[in-house]
């Protein structure tokens, strides 16, 4: 079953449509990546999963229920960090957590346990301060904990590396991946190298609605084009082929690409050994994340 | 039951922490004091002034204070308190609307309308205890100065006040719900309660008017009966309890 399921989510702002039919299914313990350019609206469909924002059409269901606005009872499946997480200032770091954990009911030795082991996750575990003169990153940072206290089905991130340093980015994309084996993580971005590092399944959402959703390997098959990148030992080499190859494409000093449909690698290969043209490099296109965007926006 | 204790709990701490209760009982203990103390002074003022009132024409006759003195000075001070407490606490909502504290208790699955219900508790205490506070200083000094039972209908007439201070806070709840900032809480409340004031100009409207039970002198003088102030207090606590019931649904409804 999916975890998280959304049919023809529709949203307004006064004349403005942002969401035109957006469809959606994220299953269970996948790590689903959402992307989408800026203003694209993945905010604005995460805070409709929350059940903050008013839909004008379409419907919602977290774990087969269905998400009623201002009623949040399927708020317990679901974690949630925003993009800018906003903590009580006058509170430390442990007693925001047991705050949170009061709130869902969890047991007194539970949220003992539960936020000594989080804040240590996500290195805040020293950390005595109050809540008033912490950090972006160290916001973010126990925002990845409240949003996990209570072990909730459903991880909701809304660009949750976007704060953090290199190492930070690396630690909180490690903590994601890793609790996978109990939650499902929906999170948005558009760093797209994150994508590639840690999720299983990915949507893009452009001019209102998701173009293309899937498998992250399926989609990349799907896309990969046949393209070609050689590397020449030097430049004379070079412009040797590309007198006879009109198709290939300057791409560098002494590198160029090409397309399968334009030439066939084997009539380049054999022109290559018959002119006796030193290839350093020769090397077929991975399709990636960026160049699908690009495309999909684009489109 | 455990998720409204610990949302009061929050409030109780950012109330504590942010030095907010603090203030409120300095200001209410100084206004306690106040009232017998400038009751007190009355007399020997005008005696350090009879010589220039005497030049200006004036005589000035040996004036005797009693506990009324004072009390008249708490019917007088007592607005300031309110004021003072309403301006304190009108950001108890919009504050977290405009720092969006509120989402992530709520997206943890807080219902909201125990929000609502814990910041009205808090304010309701909070005032319940500064009122009577202050109360209780001004109490304990008439009797040690003079002596409270001239005064008529006592306990009555600070009931009616703190009653009055209950639908401010009942509508600071309501509009804190309806509006967004700061000033629109303020704005409505000081607005609902002038209205009823320059209703109450019409002497025929006067004795309906939650305003009235603000005039606790002509109470401890005894100029009206305590019967006559009935209708204004079942009106006032019917409002009270209307201003609370919107803000339920009108909370459920809101964008944060
Ligand atoms: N409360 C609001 N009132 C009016 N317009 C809004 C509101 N919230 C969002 N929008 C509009 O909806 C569009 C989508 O916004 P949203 O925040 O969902 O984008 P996003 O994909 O999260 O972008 P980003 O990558 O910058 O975070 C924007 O064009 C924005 O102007
Ligand atoms: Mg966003």
């Amino acid at each position: 079953m999916d975890m998280l399921a959304i049919a023809n989510l529709q949203k307004r702002f006064g004349d403005k449509s942002v969401l035109k039919g957006l469809d959606l299914s994220v299953p269970e313990h996948s790590v689903f990546g959402f992307i989408g350019k800026n203003g694209a609206g993945k905010t604005t469909t995460m805070k409709t999963i929350l059940g903050l924002l008013k839909a004008d059409g379409g419907e919602i269901l977290v774990s087969g229920e269905k998400v009623v606005y201002g009623q949040t009872a399927t708020n317990r499946h679901i974690g949630y960090l925003p993009d800018v997480p906003e903590f009580y200032p006058f509170m430390t770091a442990p007693e925001y957590l047991s705050f949170c954990g009061e709130i869902t009911g969890m047991s007194r030795i539970e949220i003992k346990s539960r936020s000594n082991e989080l804040l240590k996750l996500v290195g805040l575990g020293n950390e005595k301060h109050r809540i008033k003169g912490f950090s972006r990153g160290m916001k973010q940072r126990l925002g990845i904990a409240q949003a996990l206290l209570n072990r909730p089905k459903l991880l909701i991130c809304d660009e949750p590396t976007s704060a953090l340093d290199p190492v930070g980015r690396k630690e909180i994309l490690d903590i994601l991946m890793a609790v996978r084996e109990q939650t499902t993580v929906l999170f948005s971005t558009h760093i797209l190298s994150d994508v590639e590092r840690i999720c299983t399944d990915v949507a893009f959402l452009n001019d209102g609605v998701v173009n293309i959703q899937g498998k992250l390997s399926d989609i990349k098959s799907q896309y990969r084009t046949e393209e070609y990148v050689l590397e020449t030992g030097n430049e004379e080499e070079l412009k040797l082929l590309m007198n006879v190859f009109a198709g290939l494409k300057k791409s560098g000093m002494n590198t160029a690409s090409f397309r399968e449909n334009d030439h066939t690698l084997f009539d380049i290969l054999r022109f290559v050994t018959d002119n006796r043209i030193r290839l350093l490099k020769i090397e077929r296109v991975e399709p990636t994340l960026e160049t699908l965007f690009m495309e999909v926006v684009e489109k | 039951m455990k998720s409204l204790l610990a949302f009061m709990k929050k409030e109780w701490m950012e109330q504590v922490r942010s030095g907010r209760l603090l203030i409120l009982v300095i200001i209410f203990i100084l206004l306690g004091i106040m009232n017998p103390a400038v009751a007190k002074l009355t007399p020997w003022l005008l005696e350090m002034m009879a010589d220039s009132l005497e030049a200006s024409g004036m005589t000035v006759t040996a004036v005797t204070v009693s506990a009324l003195d004072s009390w008249v000075q708490f019917f007088k001070n007592a607005p300031m308190g309110l004021i003072a407490f309403i301006l304190l606490e009108s950001s108890i909502f919009t504050k977290e609307y405009q720092s969006g504290t509120l989402v992530l208790a709520l997206t943890k699955g807080l219902d909201r309308h125990k929000v609502v219900i814990s910041k009205a508790i808090i304010l309701t205490l909070f005032w319940t205890v500064c009122y009577w506070f202050c109360f209780t200083i001004t109490f304990g000094y008439n009797t040690y100065f003079w002596d409270n039972s001239i005064a008529q209908n006592l306990f009555f007439s600070v009931i009616c006040w703190w009653l009055f201070g209950l639908l401010v806070v009942a509508l600071t709840v309501l509009f804190s719900t309806l509006s967004n900032s700061n000033t629109g809480v303020l704005a409505g409340t000081g607005c609902t309660v002038l209205v009823s004031y320059l209703i109450g100009l019409i002497p025929k409207a006067k004795e309906y008017l939650p305003t009235l039970l603000m005039d606790g002198n002509s109470l401890i003088y005894g100029t009206v009966e305590a019967r006559s102030y009935v209708t204004a207090i079942y009106i006032t606590v019917l409002l009270s309890v209307v201003c609370l019931a919107i803000s339920f649904p009108v909370f459920n409804k809101k964008y944060l």
